[in-house]
């Protein structure tokens, strides 16, 4: 209990937490007449208790803010976070570019499209590129990749791996000298591999248990930076007698997910399928799951088709403009677009 | 919940060869483990065709790519397709002459049931998980399921009204759960057989939106998309089109000059397509239907 930590005298403290104040937070906002009634002291003997508090979170706060409420920050530290946020490459430079860098750490994003447009073989990417040393301009981190459609061949991760071995190596040959390149570790296709969780879950109670295990997991686990699941959607299509359960517990799973990406300050990147949707007269493609499911992920991204050639189109994003960039589905992996045509659309 | 050792040696084998090297190389092997596949073409293609060599190729020992053991085949479709199946005994008999030897037949290892409905493959699927749990037992080492096909499970049952729809679409993805979940547990390779819709123009939703590799899917001169739409699209794991159309090659009479009579070459032309399959690119390869079976011709 946050107040046996307080200055104060064994009395006052025994006071306080028969009154029911054990925490910080619980005395942030009282005034001292209140306090003063309720522990039966003189008022400025509760002047005191709560000046005290007010140091001893002070102190314990990393920055020099004075907020009153725990976990509270001022715009300004926002914005410095914001400033050193971490990016996940997506190998596709265009790609990057769209996405101020990538996908970015400490977010939730969701990026869904059609059967065969590449959002396996982004997530794929992604589990791979999130291990790319600091050195080589990566996070350096470890992946939990959740497989609920057995769409991972662990044939193609290699192939995907062995491509960024060797754009590394490429990379150390080029713009590091010598002992440099030396000492920096080369990491080997299997090493890839060795670092990326897999889980295959095979229904919808096995991916709730498996995302509420994740806090757990991920704190034994403090190298983990990114989390994919492949796909979000599959076993909730199925047929569910009470539609007002689903959602809800469609909205505690996004809840914890955005809780583990905060409280990690990793990337959880969710894939997801698409339906068509009959509005206004006309089909639309619209990403599975429903209206209310829309306000699961920070970004979306939206994977499609525009002739023979692949686009990602930012659908919603909070601090990124709308946007349209070409990929490609290589035998490296995701890969900037080779057509001639091709152009980053600003919409 | 522990995660799986990605570098670990997979305890079941991870292709079923097709009993051709040319189809097996455009799919990466042959037919994936623990993965559904879609064979998706008009009537009278070659899926039933290639569905029933499987139900072979399954049985053959792991160093010749097999899966070493039984197959199960559902069928939807009249009638059973018997003679050929009898035909292809014969042919796989004499080329594996010690494996089938006159004491083994390949018949006591391929396991066949009708299923009329959806809630037929359901039931069978449910009831089938307790006989794989113990194969020894129950002498069911299943390791290839094949159903043939999906399409005709649906037909008749389903109104074209939205709640019909979505009733529909939900027993897709029952249907698709279950079979992942006996493909990843018992380490067995799905193939599902489906039908094609021809596509009419200025369907760009719907069923025209543009799924997988190609732009759109061509047989016998029409453009179609598979059936049962993109929410069927979304349980599969990988799908490959066979299409089939007439290629003309006129072969000149080059021995008079000016005399153009040389005579018209019509054939049917087979192909199999990759539409999508995260572990395989793009490719294609022409195949060709004899009585020893189903091979790929050598470009």
């Amino acid at each position: 209990m946050e107040v046996l930590r307080l200055p104060l005298s064994a009395s006052q403290k025994g006071k306080l937490i028969s009154a029911g104040y054990t925490s910080m937070a619980s005395l942030s906002s009282i005034s001292p007449s209140h306090l003063a009634l309720e522990l039966k002291i003189p008022q400025t003997e509760a002047l005191e208790i709560l000046k005290s508090v007010s140091n001893g979170s002070k102190l314990e706060s990393t920055s020099s803010s004075h907020t009153i409420v725990n976990g509270a920050q001022s715009a300004w530290e926002m914005l410095q976070e914001e400033e050193t946020l971490v990016h996940i490459t997506t190998s596709c430079a265009d790609l990057d570019n769209i996405l101020g860098g990538g996908i970015s750490c400490k977010e939730v994003t969701e990026i869904g499209g059609v059967p065969g447009i590449g959002k396996t073989q982004l997530g794929v990417q992604l589990v791979v590129n999130v291990q790319i040393p600091y050195d080589y301009g990566g996070v350096g981190g470890k992946a939990i990749y959740i497989d609920t459609e057995g769409s991972f061949m662990v044939e193609r991760a290699l192939q995907i791996a062995e491509a960024c071995s060797a754009d590394m190596a490429e990379y150390s040959r080029l713009y590091r000298k010598g002992s440099q390149a030396r000492e920096s570790k080369m990491m080997h296709p299997k090493d890839f591999l060795e670092n990326i969780f897999y889980f295959r879950v095979c229904s919808y109670t096995e991916q709730i248990a498996l995302v509420n295990y994740l806090d757990k997991f991920i704190t034994e686990h403090k190298d983990v930076k990114a989390v994919i699941i492949d796909s979000i959607t599959f076993h909730f299509r199925q047929d569910f007698d009470d539609m007002a359960l689903r959602t809800r517990v469609l909205g505690g799973m996004a809840l914890n997910l955005m809780k583990l990406a905060r409280k990690f300050g990793l990337a959880v990147v969710i894939l997801n399928q698409v339906t068509t949707k009959y509005a206004d007269g006309s089909f639309r493609l619209a990403l599975a799951l429903g209206d209310s499911w829309s306000h699961a992920s920070t970004n979306r991204i939206i994977l499609h088709w525009n002739g023979n050639q692949r686009y990602a189109y930012i659908d919603k994003s909070p601090s990124l403009r709308s946007a349209s960039a070409p990929y490609s589905v290589t035998l490296e992996g995701i890969r900037n677009s080779a057509s001639n045509n091709k152009r980053v659309k600003n919409t | 919940m522990t995660p799986e050792n990605l570098l670990l040696r997979p305890p079941h084998p991870r292709y079923c060869t097709l009993g051709c090297p040319i189809l097996d190389a455009v799919l990466g092997g042959g037919i994936p483990c623990n993965s559904i596949t879609e064979l998706v073409s008009e009537s009278g293609c070659g899926k039933t065709q290639l569905s029933l060599q499987l139900l072979f190729t399954a049985q053959l020992p792991r160093r010749l790519n097999g899966l070493a053991g039984s197959s199960l085949y559902l069928y939807s479709e009249f009638p059973f397709p018997n003679r050929r199946l009898n035909q292809l005994v014969e042919s796989f008999r004499s080329s594996h002459p010690i494996l089938f030897a006159s004491y083994r037949d390949p018949r006591d290892y391929i396991f066949t049931r009708d299923c009329q409905t959806a809630h037929d493959l359901l039931d069978v699927l449910l009831m089938l998980e307790s006989r794989l749990k113990n194969p020894k037992q129950t002498g069911l080492d299943i390791k290839l399921i094949v159903i043939d096909s999906i399409a005709a499970l649906f037909r008749g049952e389903f109104e074209n009204n939205a709640s019909d729809l979505k009733r529909r679409s939900s027993l897709f993805f029952k249907i698709s759960s279950v079979l992942k979940s006996h493909a990843k547990h018992f380490g067995i390779a799905v193939v599902v057989t489906n039908q094609v819709v021809d596509l009419f123009d200025g369907n760009e939703w719907g069923n025209g939106v543009r799924v997988g590799n190609l732009e759109w899917l061509y047989t016998s001169g029409r453009r179609v998309c598979p059936a049962l739409g993109l929410s069927w699209a979304n349980c599969v794991n990988s799908r490959v089109f066979l299409s089939r159309r007439e290629v003309v090659e006129s072969v000149e009479n080059g021995l008079s000059d000016g005399d153009h009579s040389g005579y018209v070459d019509r054939r049917k032309r087979r192909e199999l397509h990759v539409v999508f399959a995260p572990h395989l690119p793009y490719s294609s390869c022409e195949f060709v239907i004899r009585k020893e079976g189903v091979f790929g011709v050598e470009r």
